[in-house]
């Protein structure tokens, strides 16, 4: 066992990374020594990048305890970059993280400025001499070449600068000179951000925490005003939102709501909200308050302005999708179906469930698909999955029943229509699937019922089973 | 005595307003609309404007005071489980009928059960298509619990977006009481929208439903032949044993109502006599297996006998 990461007492003890536990136990027997455990700490610096959030939507995981935060552009938001550092690390230090941190122009040199230097905002000028009393490790090497380099003498990032490059990039490799590049910003370094970026977003930041649903409700409303003119100036309107909310302790929810057509009505975005807030009522611990509300348009589509006529009727279709919406929003996308047509002469597969959020049908209103419609009666209920039936007297090859059990219950067959052949589609089916032959039957009841026989009655053979597929009216 | 005055005042105004919950007409209220229809008669002819869906059939529209009402919850009931098939249809035949009496483009919901769903089965397109219903007039919504099916339902029928809502629930559940039920019925009302309540294999129960029908299973009506003939053993349009369980009418009233999908309307049924004996068949029926449907006759069979016919 060997020891895997130190806090500041120890490290001042003279401990190190990667020493024997047994070792360190025999120099300092008193120390407190925790099992590592890797899923947490991933967990934990998860955590941290969600709450980075706030300043960027650009946050990268850096291995296993380092992050990257893209502020372009975002610097001026928080009163420059100095600020902007002070405000992360404070932040961070009251939460408990001792966090060291650098701003550059390259991920390269922050990268080594916070873990081998002062850190804090290095000016694009000073890039050489801040790099330069820094040791090769800062390069982000492997270590053959570190000891290789070290070996030769070369301990710092300033002894490889004066060097030419053709000879190191032949002893070295080219990994060495892209690192060096990298860190010094002559070759772009892109990192790569755990989500995506939202299309658009806006935030209310709040001097004093909410917790109440109503009160979050209202200012989804109030940040969805405000995207409403950089909706209508792209002539897109949102299909998914998703609501972030950055709690007063550091912890971030997120909350995403679907739309089946794009919005762009600020009260029908805080409506998907308020419905989807009732569903995740319990998982949403607001706890001393939410202090940054944000929200992000992740899909968009272009919205087609449609103007009403007078009789009022176009109001119809707004509720439809507002309904769909909803429910899809409170229930799930799953909830709410609608049966697509699709072209099959097999029962089973001449359908299809489609989430009515997510349908062509509803939200184009496209004429009627084309799909293959029987000339023979289909029932009006049909079973996922057939039913096995005992069946009695058939008529030998190709009849119907005379009686069968369903259930338990024997039915008397009193009226017969068929048999309808329905062949499977070699396509799909496996060569040994079976033809059917589907029968009407009308019980002494008034009972009617849509049964098939899956194959044929061969002498010699066991008898082909029957099934109950559906029912009729 | 104005005391007494202000009484009855009060009390006139508390029956006025138990009345109009209730929608009757109080005869006190008939002889205010009667004055106020005299001093504005068009005012009159707007307030008795309460939406009815007239079936066409004497019978049932006088038993209905005018046709099924479309902004309140009418309850359809079958004693068993079995009976889905004729439930579902009534249920579903009166959504189409509906459907195309209102030419807009707004579909129903079916707000299914889960139990039921896996006794039934769940409605095919491809049938309801030839029932009268094409496959975008029908949205499916299957909650998980009755909480959600209650709050889809209640949504539904506010949002004034779907033409009809129907719920689908399995017997007598305790949470579907006469106080969720009438939550609902005022919803209906407000909205003006219908809310058909399907229930499979239920009691009779106090409810908010102005209607209720007790749906039963009935032979099919023959099929017709061009020349106006029916064709023997055939089966046709399906037809529906209804009994009127709850209406303000105390007469009861059964009948057998056969649904037409090609027209999308509702006629008795021609052979409403024999078929109430239908389940007491005769004794020696004869031919009880006819010939097929599509063509003239059956040849005869070839194969071995694998079992002989019922010796009783």
């Amino acid at each position: 066992m060997r020891l895997t990461a130190l806090d500041e007492v120890s490290e001042r003890l003279g401990l190190k990374r990667g020493q024997g536990l047994a070792e360190a136990r025999a120099m300092f027997p008193k120390i407190d020594v925790v099992d590592e455990d890797g899923a947490a700490d991933q967990n934990l610096l998860e955590a941290i990048a969600d709450w980075c959030d706030r300043y960027t939507p650009l946050v990268a995981l850096d291995g296993r305890e380092g992050l990257f935060l893209d502020i372009t552009g975002c610097a001026h938001l928080f009163g420059g970059e100095d600020a902007l550092l002070k405000d992360i690390l404070g932040r961070l230090l009251q939460m408990g993280f001792d966090v060291k941190g650098a701003i550059s122009s390259s991920p390269g040199l922050s990268w080594a400025a916070c873990r081998f230097g002062r850190g804090g905002v290095i000016a694009d000028q000073v890039t050489a001499e801040v790099l330069a009393p820094l040791p090769v490790n800062a390069l982000r090497i492997d270590e053959a070449t570190i000891a290789a380099l070290y070996k030769l003498g070369l301990k710092r990032i300033g002894d490889l600068l004066p060097m030419p490059r053709a000879p190191l990039a032949r002893r070295f490799g080219m990994h060495l000179l892209l690192r060096l590049d990298q860190a010094l910003g002559h070759n772009e370094e892109a990192i790569s951000p755990r989500r995506p970026v939202a299309a658009l977003s806006a935030e209310r930041k709040l001097p004093e925490p909410i917790q109440a649903e109503e009160h979050i409700l209202q200012l989804t409303s109030q940040i969805a005003i405000s995207l409403k003119s950089e909706l209508e100036a792209r002539g897109v309107g949102g299909r998914v939102f998703e609501l972030v909310l950055f709690r007063v302790d550091g912890r971030v929810f997120r909350i995403a709501a679907g739309a089946s057509q794009p919005l762009q009505d600020p009260k029908r975005i805080s409506s998907l909200f308020s419905e989807r807030l009732n569903a995740v009522h319990d998982d949403l611990d607001a706890g001393f308050g939410f202090e940054l509300l944000r929200l992000n348009v992740l899909q968009h589509d272009v919205f087609r302005i449609s103007q009403g006529d007078f009789t009022g009727n176009g109001d119809s279709e707004i509720s439809l999708a507002d309904f769909i919406d909803r429910v899809s929003a409170r229930l799930g996308a799953d909830c709410l179906q609608i049966a697509e047509p699709k072209q099959s002469h097999v029962p089973e597969r001449a359908e299809v469930f489609v989430p009515a959020i997510a349908s062509r049908i509803v939200r184009e209103k496209t004429e009627e698909i084309f799909a293959f419609m029987p000339k023979s009666d289909r029932p009006l209920r049909l079973f996922r999955h057939p039913e096995l039936v005992e069946t009695f007297a058939a008529t030998v090859p190709d009849g119907p029943p005379r009686r069968f059990r369903w259930r338990r219950i024997v039915h008397e067959v009193i009226r017969a229509e068929g048999p309808e052949r329905i062949s499977p589609e070699w396509w799909h089916d496996a060569e040994e699937a079976e033809e059917r032959d589907y029968f009407r039957l009308e019980s002494e009841a008034g009972r009617r019922f849509w049964i098939f026989r899956a194959g044929h009655y061969v002498a010699g053979e066991t008898a082909p089973t029957w099934r109950v597929h559906g029912i009729f009216a | 005595m104005a005391e007494h005055a202000t009484a009855q005042e009060t009390l006139f105004a508390l029956r006025e307003q138990i009345a109009r919950l209730e929608g009757k007409s109080l005869p006190a209220l008939a002889a205010a609309e009667q004055a106020d229809s005299a001093a504005d008669p068009e005012g009159r002819k707007a307030k008795d404007n309460q939406p009815r869906l007239p079936f066409g059939i004497t019978q049932m529209d006088t038993a209905l005071e005018g046709g099924l009402p479309l902004d309140g919850i009418t309850e359809i009931r079958s004693l068993l489980m079995g009976d889905a098939g004729a439930t579902s249809g009534f249920a579903l035949s009166l959504a189409s009928y509906l459907k195309a009496r209102q030419p807009n483009e707004a579909p129903i919901l079916w707000i299914g059960d889960v139990v039921s769903t896996q006794e039934a089965g769940i409605p095919y397109s491809v049938g309801l298509k030839q029932f009268g219903l094409s496959s975008r007039d029908v949205l499916y919504a299957s909650p998980r619990k009755l909480d959600d099916a209650l709050w889809l339902a209640e949504t539904a029928v506010a949002s004034q977006a779907l033409v009809a809502v129907i719920l689908e629930i399995r017997g007598n559940p305790k949470h579907f009481g006469l106080t969720e039920s009438r939550r609902l019925g005022l919803r209906a009302k407000a909205a003006g929208r219908p809310l058909f309540l399907l229930r499979h294999a239920g009691e009779e129960e106090a409810s908010s439903a102005s209607f209720r029908f007790l749906v039963e299973p009935a032979p099919a009506a023959h099929r017709h032949l061009p020349d106006g003939s029916m064709l023997g053993g055939s089966i046709g349009h399906p037809v529906f044993k209804l009994t009127l369980e709850k209406s303000r009418n105390p007469a009861p009233l059964s009948l057998l109502l056969e649904w037409n999908p090609h027209d999308r309307q509702f006629s008795l049924s021609r052979d409403a006599g024999e078929a109430f004996s239908f389940r007491n068949p005769p004794a020696h029926p004869g031919a009880r297996l006819p010939a097929s449907a599509d063509r003239q006759d059956r040849a005869p069979a070839l194969g071995a006998v694998m079992a002989f016919e019922r010796a009783s």
